[in-house]
């Protein structure tokens, strides 16, 4: 079993007062590692208009190398802006992925748009940055990866990973919308396609991980790391029902591929669960694990899927991934 | 070329329409069966809010293209589940005979909020001479992509040179050419080529040049070959102000090729304009070419976008 010791929270968005674009939320921490700090790119949010509509905006902050809990910077605007009238990432940037290739950086991103019978869609876009990660410039106004004959709506949660020289997306593809006494709420499974470049994909087109919850279960932000030979995934998964709450709200599973595309799941060794309170005591989701000088740490959401902060984790035994 | 108007054939509100219809009989499409000719056309509900659901529906032709021997009484293909790309509406159906079966590509609508609708393309397959069709998944076989980023339908597809060509359109840009009007779009037509019909390789760029503007929009290609060249009819208009003024509206536009990949567009060589008068006089649009016996007959809507029903035309020798 994975052993984490929480280090508490590292940032809170709603400690920054002048930044219109980022009263709230700090989602879908991704992490770019520089020689003497960390970035932290995730997703925030202006307050809701009057008609509850949330917009999201990718966003970073930059943490000391030698202290991962001390913010060196917080960036000042917006470092992607929102998708043209009409388009598939009108509405939001988020989650988000963050890659580095030689001299360029990429960040994949969901999309969001919005509809009339159901409330949003998403597609997976791509943006770069030339300035190693103050800005970025999407590729094109569509997107990179988006809606198939088995993959009908809501491509999203992206994890973008180079391995053995090719690349590799997890994310998760929409399944059904159901309706209920008020809005309707959609289930979605992990899924991966791979490219040569990045930017054309070729789908797998089956579900990765067995659900939990039932057919219905919800599964997100699939983060794969390797190590010692194996693919580990950490991954948030969550009812499809009632969600908003400590009950039917997200927790982080676990799973491992030595091939990447079959994939025993055993969340019972993911190792990171609710607190007994405070900030994480309702939910934890969307887990980013990354090494640092011999470390392995954990950047996670917590309760309100994220609303609040980011929090970390670090990895204290053991340091076996083959178990 | 040069073609003889054959008058309106199918008036809509003469006929019992399957699933709530009551009127439209847009973008019609030939399927040539042993005794007959399916066309097919889309029409429309009202649903429960008030707005149009386009449906699918056929009437039979005898060869002859002026008796109706059948008119479908039941759902020929299913509009999509909640959220999915042909929710509220499949406009139009493109339908290719390939061996045994019968392939139709839909354009699926799905409505939104800032702007009023997106569209990709799916496909369905008939194992019963174009009766009924059973969709290939939920999803689309094609949607918004990196350089087409919404608004993919029109498709037209045909089989040369044991290669599958889809004709479609994509979208470029939703305009707000009036502060008190909503966004209007512009689109274009492009190329896509498949070795089974299902997974397209697409150029990536518009083909036909265009004519009045750079907002033009350019709509339902329709291609044939005939005397060692490709044809192609289209429709084409303004971006705005197009329901209403005459001149903003649909006309059929005309281009042609040697090697499917470069066009030539010379809309004077269409042979075919709007009318003086009556129901073609206003506008003409969604074309579809087809072959039947030894003629090339040409199947349009006129005013109104199809309300009250198509025509036909049939090309002199």
């Amino acid at each position: 079993m994975f052993k984490w010791k929480k280090l508490g929270k590292v940032f809170d968005p709603r400690d920054y007062k002048n930044k219109s674009w980022m009263q709230e939320f700090a989602q879908s921490p991704s992490v770019l590692i520089f020689e003497k700090h960390v970035r932290v790119y995730f997703c925030s949010r202006p307050s809701p208009t009057p008609d509850d509509q949330y917009l999201s905006f990718l966003s970073y902050i930059d943490l000391d190398r030698q202290n991962l809990l001390r913010i060196l910077n917080v960036c000042g605007i917006p470092i992607l802006s929102l998708g043209a009238l009409g388009t598939f990432d009108e509405f939001g940037t988020n989650p988000i992925s963050v890659i580095r290739v030689q001299d360029e950086v990429r960040v994949y991103y969901t999309g969001w748009t919005r509809c009339e019978s159901v409330p949003f869609n998403g597609a997976i876009g791509l943006a770069i940055s030339h300035d190693n990660g103050d800005s970025f410039t999407r590729l094109g106004e569509g997107p990179v990866l988006s809606y198939s004959p088995d993959e009908p709506f809501l491509l999203g949660s992206p994890r973008i990973r180079k391995y053995l020289g090719k690349w590799h997306l997890w994310y998760i593809a929409g399944k059904e919308w159901l309706q209920t006494d008020t809005k309707p709420e959609p289930v979605y499974k992990i899924r991966m396609a791979s490219s040569e470049d990045g930017i054309n994909w070729i789908k797998l087109g089956k579900d990765l991980i067995q659900s939990k919850l039932g057919e219905h279960e919800c599964q997100a932000c699939p983060d794969v790391t390797f190590r010692e030979g194996k693919y580990h995934m950490f991954f948030s998964y969550r009812h499809s029902h009632n969600y908003k709450g400590k009950e039917g709200g997200y927790r982080i599973g676990y799973a491992s591929s030595v091939d990447m595309i079959n994939w025993n799941r055993c969340d019972e060794i993911a190792g990171m669960n609710v607190s007994e309170n405070g900030w994480d005591s309702e939910m934890v989701s969307y887990p980013h694990v990354f090494l640092l000088d011999g470390e392995t740490y954990m950047l996670y959401q917590g309760n309100e899927m994220g609303r609040t902060g980011i929090g970390l984790a670090k990895l204290t035994s053991p340091q076996n991934w083959c178990s | 070329m040069k073609w003889t108007k054959l008058g309106k054939i199918f008036d809509p509100t003469e006929h019992s329409l399957s699933n709530n219809c009551v009127e439209f009989a847009q973008s019609p499409h030939a399927l040539v069966l042993r005794d007959r000719v399916r066309v097919y056309f889309s029409t429309r509900e009202r649903d429960k809010i008030g707005k149009y659901l386009s449906h699918v529906a056929f009437v039979d032709f005898a060869k002859n293209m002026q008796n109706i021997i059948d008119i479908s009484k039941h759902t020929i293909i299913e509009l999509g589940k909640l959220g999915c790309f042909d929710e509220h509406g499949i406009f139009p159906i493109h339908v290719a005979r390939d061996g045994d079966r019968v392939l139709a590509y839909t354009a699926g609508w799905n409505r939104k909020i800032s702007v009023s609708v997106d569209a990709s393309i799916g496909l369905a397959i008939s194992h019963d001479d174009g009766r009924t069709f059973q969709k290939y998944g939920n999803g689309p076989i094609m949607t918004a992509s990196l350089n087409e980023p919404f608004l993919i339908g029109d498709a037209f597809v045909a089989l040369f040179g044991g290669s599958y060509h889809m004709w479609y359109i994509y979208g470029t840009k939703w305009k707000k050419f009036k502060e008190s009007d909503p966004p209007d779009r512009v689109y274009k037509i492009a190329h896509a080529i498949s070795e089974d019909g299902i997974n397209w390789h697409r150029d990536g760029r518009q083909i036909i040049a265009d004519r009045l503007n750079i907002d033009e929009c350019q709509a339902l290609p329709t291609v044939f070959h005939r005397d060692e060249t490709y044809h192609m009819y289209f429709c084409y208009r303004q971006a705005h102000g197009f329901r209403k003024k005459r001149n903003n509206a649909y006309r059929l536009g005309y281009a042609y090729s040697n090697d499917l990949i470069n066009w030539e567009r010379n809309d004077n060589k269409a042979g075919i304009d709007v009318s003086e008068e009556g129901w073609d006089s206003q506008m003409q649009c969604y074309p579809h070419v087809f072959k039947s016996g030894e003629n090339f007959y040409l199947l349009y809507n006129g005013n109104e976008f199809g309300r009250f029903g198509f025509g036909l035309a049939v090309l002199e020798k």
